[in-house]
């Protein structure tokens, strides 16, 4: 009987003591970065280099994914309009807001997520199981600041030059498909009137802070790896799940921040 | 001057082939799979085992992914609501957004991450430590033995996980509307049940079946095409996941293209 109770609580206690030590393991992570940022200990030319690698190098996946996203929601919100009110005027206006507000943002640090984030898994994973983490810590480099930081830094710039990007190419596909299926003329879909200062701050501070969290999680992922060809792709996997699902739940502080608090 | 001219046509060239690569060996892969289901003939017990392991490992990722959604589609909708004051919008733009739309995109994506990835790296390290090749020896079809449970699993499995996400990203819905909103959850409920509940649901649902249709074949390719030790094995998760992400975006467009929904 005893042994049913305690299987109990072990089965209720284990995904939180799991979950508790994943969240302080990337805390611990977060901290050292911004200390490191803090007292400036950054490496430019490593920083240039990973945002090469991050921002250009995610332009032709953004643009493919969020493209199929500007095209196929425009298409549901115009025919669902059409049978309602065949009045376009607010379609592009209300499009482009809500990119701005949410989509383009989130969309983008998904992707980033799931491309970045298993990309500096894969790579810091190798680093560790082939021992060249070890290395660095004998040569008195800390991985954390020789690794993580210019990652850090280089992705919470790119995601929001991406994030910016994003818009345009979902835009453009919305106001093409606008055009030739509905006949929506492009200077009546591209209009910025809804969209307010705050629309635009609310997006990019989203993806500040998505471009900021996905290398510490996706960083700290790759440093725990163990073992083998197994643990690498273990921490690969871990990577990709733990970064896309802080992006919603930075989705959800933010936006309820901002709709509750700042009234936006 | 010839650089500047070769270099960019190289790019898009190999871009291009890596492309055709991708979909002709999934493509022929799909066929082999399909193959072996006529008559069925593949492992029970690794079907069972991959169910469980695809199904109930990902549960918790999938709910919290969920709960979030429902609860970040409110509050987007809740600002036109503001705005218009109509409630009616509160109904479309959670119903459309959650079952049709962002939902089946978040948690497809979530469950590539999950298990596509996860599947990857488990073919990739049998390929590198030459486990797929000792099952050859021993006159065991991989397909049969490691594809096809791993396809119907993550099939059936997509399928349960979007009607089981569908139910708490509702429950996340009415949750943020009381608590943060402060709507009350019985105007969202009746503004939903007024949308095409059904017909999103529906189309939800079709979605998620071409996901767990591409997430499968597509991780289990790059899996079995892994090369090189540890590091190919991370290379390919990557890929993989990217592949998934696409052909996610993709299939989406696809689906909303032909069963436009309240039409």
């Amino acid at each position: 009987m005893n042994a049913r109770i305690g299987q109990g609580f072990g089965a209720v206690g284990a995904p939180v003591v799991a979950v508790w030590r994943h969240g302080w393991a990337i805390y611990s992570v977060f901290a050292q970065v911004v200390w490191a940022i803090v007292t400036g200990a950054i490496r430019w030319r490593e920083v240039v280099r990973q945002a090469y690698l991050i921002g250009n190098r995610s332009l032709f996946f953004i643009t493919v994914t969020l493209g199929f996203l500007g095209l196929i929601s425009v298409y549901q919100v115009a025919s669902q309009i059409q049978r309602i009110l065949p009045d376009f005027t607010m379609m592009g206006p209300a499009f482009i807001q809500l990119m701005w507000r949410e989509f383009a943002p989130t969309i983008t640090g998904l992707m980033v997520a799931t491309r970045v984030g298993s990309g500096i898994a894969a790579e810091i994973g190798s680093m560790v199981v082939t021992e060249q983490v070890d290395a660095l810590r004998m040569c008195n480099a800390d991985p954390v600041r020789y690794l993580i930081v210019p990652r850090t830094v280089a992705s919470a710039v790119m995601l929001v030059m991406l994030t910016i990007y994003a818009v345009f190419v979902a835009t453009l596909a919305g106001m093409a498909l606008a055009d030739v299926v509905f006949n929506v003329d492009p200077s009546t879909f591209v209009s910025f009137r809804l969209v307010t200062t705050a629309d635009v701050a609310l997006g990019l501070a989203k993806a500040l802070s998505y471009g900021f969290w996905i290398p510490i999680v996706a960083g700290q992922a790759g440093l725990s790896a163990t073992g083998g060809s197994a643990g690498v792709g273990w921490a690969t996997t871990r990577a990709v799940v733990s970064s896309s699902f802080a992006v919603i739940l930075l989705d959800f502080i933010i936006s309820g921040f901002g709709y509750v608090v700042l009234n936006l | 001057m010839r650089s500047l001219v070769t270099r960019p046509l190289a790019t898009v060239g190999q871009a291009w082939l890596a492309l055709a690569a991708t979909l002709g060996g999934a493509t022929i892969l799909l066929g082999r799979i399909l193959r072996s289901l006529v008559p069925p003939r593949f492992d029970r017990d690794e079907t069972w085992r991959q169910l469980y392991g695809v199904g109930v490992k990902s549960a918790g990722i999938v709910v919290v992914t969920a709960l979030f959604v429902g609860a970040i589609m409110v509050i987007q909708s809740a600002f036109y609501v503001r705005r218009t004051g109509a409630t009616s919008l509160l109904g479309y733009g959670v119903g459309f957004t959650v079952f049709a739309e962002i939902g089946p995109i978040l948690i497809g994506l979530m469950f590539s991450g999950r298990v596509g990835a996860n599947n990857t790296a488990e073919l990739g390290t049998m390929v590198v430590t030459e486990q797929v090749d000792a099952l050859r020896t021993l006159a065991i079809d991989p397909i049969r033995y490691l594809v096809v449970p791993r396809f119907i699993a993550m099939i059936v499995m997509m399928l349960m996980l979007m009607a089981l996400g569908d139910v708490f990203a509702v429950i996340g819905a009415t949750l943020t509307a009381d608590a943060l909103i402060g709507i009350d959850p019985q105007v969202l409920i009746d503004s939903l049940l007024e949308s095409h509940l059904l017909d999103e649901y529906l189309l939800g649902l079709g979605k998620a079946l071409c996901f767990g249709v591409s997430i499968s074949v597509l991780s289990c390719w790059y899996g079995l095409g892994v090369r090189g030790g540890a590091t190919g094995v991370g290379r390919a998760v990557n890929n993989s996941v990217v592949a998934n992400a696409a052909a996610i975006f993709f299939i989406d467009f696809v689906m909303g293209w032909l069963f436009p929904v309240g039409l």
